[in-house]
């Protein structure tokens, strides 16, 4: 049971339809139908900003699942745990970004990643300023177009994770079994 | 020109914006899109707040207002404000015609000569048929405002909302209504819409989009297709036809209505005589 009524099918408003149109379209979506004019805008964002670019589906899956486990977003990470796995993530990896503290650092020795990843706990974690040292490293890794993708996807997770977990969003049952299927739960 | 005026000039959007006044009313119709009672929550939009919605219709080239509800009738400064309303563009205010007391009458007196109409629901000839869908006395009270509003220089139309009627009793409807001053160019047939109540009643055509004009209609809850949009069943709010929550500016849900008729076959809207 989620913290807002999701919109169905029957009532999905006029510009909110075209979500529908193959079926639930998930409980991000139902959510925001309930304010047609602001999901119009916002899934294109999202899809934007968390789906395919020019950035590989690796690097985001590592910042999405690791920003999720350091906000805690249940229904983030159950969602995403998927998504990595999917994007080649081992679960070893997975289980290492979802961990608490940095115990990821033993799990990840590609120099890039690690750059990333500490990008993200620093962004994710603030307030304030990032520390010079995770943007040197970062630099050091990424172009600027990256660092500038890469840190709107951070923050775009947070909003998402504090949306999903305010809301008490509902992890779908392909999900839940999907993550008992690989003892990912 | 705005893309508003633009677009009503060539057909493409009506031009009347309505307002659900308020959801509550003294009667509990069977056929209640609204599921609107003595008992339903009042969710007013208030005076000012229809004043500067029609203000902003006006600038963005919208040629009509209309009201509804619920019972308009039932909120105290309805007169005055239809008054208000109609100094910035015409407007036709629903009404069930059973608050008429001669008090309200003589203010409703001083809109003679303004463009305002009130549209009032009578759905059949005799007492019975009509006051078993609308509640007792409703015919009676129809049958006596409708003649002090028009000798008092009152716009009235009047709406019949039916599953089905037939020739004899078509006719016997619009010989009373032209005994009752209303002339049968003011006169409208429409079906129930199975909406609201009219679901649990058995009632109606099923409606869509396709079927309903794209009359721009603001609630409290925002803003929709049509004015048969905003309906209620089992107390919730249905919203297959919103458009948006932001009702102003009234840019926004005007916008969003805009591109959603653009492309829609002119006359797409009138197979069932849903006005």
């Amino acid at each position: 049971m989620a913290g807002v009524d999701l919109i169905e099918a029957a009532q999905a408003p006029l510009l909110a339809r075209r979500y529908y149109a193959h079926g639930d379209p998930g409980p991000i979506v139902a959510a925001l139908a309930h304010v047609p004019e602001v999901l119009e805008v916002a899934l294109p964002f999202i899809g934007t900003v968390l789906g395919p670019s020019a950035i590989g589906a690796r690097a985001k899956e590592l910042v999405i699942l690791r920003t999720s486990a350091l906000l805690e977003c249940r229904y983030c990470v159950q969602a995403h745990t998927v998504v990595a796995r999917d994007a080649g993530l081992s679960r070893a990896e997975v289980r290492a970004l979802r961990g608490a503290g940095a115990g990821w650092v033993a799990v990840f020795p590609d120099p890039s990643e690690r750059a990333l990843l500490a990008w993200v706990d620093a962004v994710a974690l603030g307030p304030g300023p990032v520390p010079a040292a995770a943007r040197a490293a970062l630099r050091a890794e990424y172009a600027d177009p990256e660092v500038v993708e890469l840190t709107l996807l951070v923050g775009a997770t947070v909003m998402l994770n504090r949306f999903c977990t305010t809301l008490e969003l509902p992890t779908s049952p392909q999900v839940l079994a999907r993550l008992a299927e690989e003892d990912l739960l | 020109m705005t893309a508003v005026a633009d677009a009503v000039g060539r057909g493409v959007l009506p031009g009347r914006v309505w307002f659900y006044a308020n959801y509550h009313c003294n009667l509990t119709c069977t056929y209640c899109l609204t599921e609107s009672g003595p008992r339903a929550a009042r969710r007013e939009l208030g005076a000012e707040r229809m004043l500067g919605l029609a203000a902003e219709a006006r600038a963005l080239g919208f040629t009509a207002l209309g009201v509804t509800g619920g019972e308009p009738f039932l909120l105290p400064y309805l007169p005055e404000l239809l008054g208000e309303l109609a100094a910035v563009l015409p407007v036709v205010c629903l009404s069930n015609a059973t608050m008429f007391t001669p008090a309200r009458l003589d203010r409703l007196g001083r809109l003679a000569g303004l463009p305002v109409q009130v549209q009032i629901s009578l759905d059949r000839p005799e007492p019975d048929a009509n006051d078993a869908m609308r509640g007792p006395e409703n015919f009676r009270k129809v049958v006596e405002a409708v003649p002090r509003l028009v000798e008092r220089g009152i716009g009235v139309r009047i709406a019949t909302t039916v599953g089905s009627i037939d020739d004899s009793e078509r006719e016997r409807l619009c010989a009373l209504h032209r005994r009752l001053g209303v002339p049968d160019d003011d006169h409208v047939v429409r079906p129930i819409v199975r909406r609201g109540r009219a679901v649990d009643h058995d009632l109606g055509v099923e409606v869509g989009p396709a079927d309903l004009p794209a009359e721009l209609t603001i609630t409290t809850d925002g803003a929709f297709w049509s004015p048969f949009g905003p309906t209620v069943h089992g107390g919730r709010l249905d919203t297959d036809l919103l458009l948006t929550r932001t009702t102003s500016p009234l840019n926004i849900p005007a916008r969003v209505l805009l591109r959603l008729v653009e492309g829609r076959p002119q006359g797409a809207d009138t197979q069932l005589n849903i006005r």
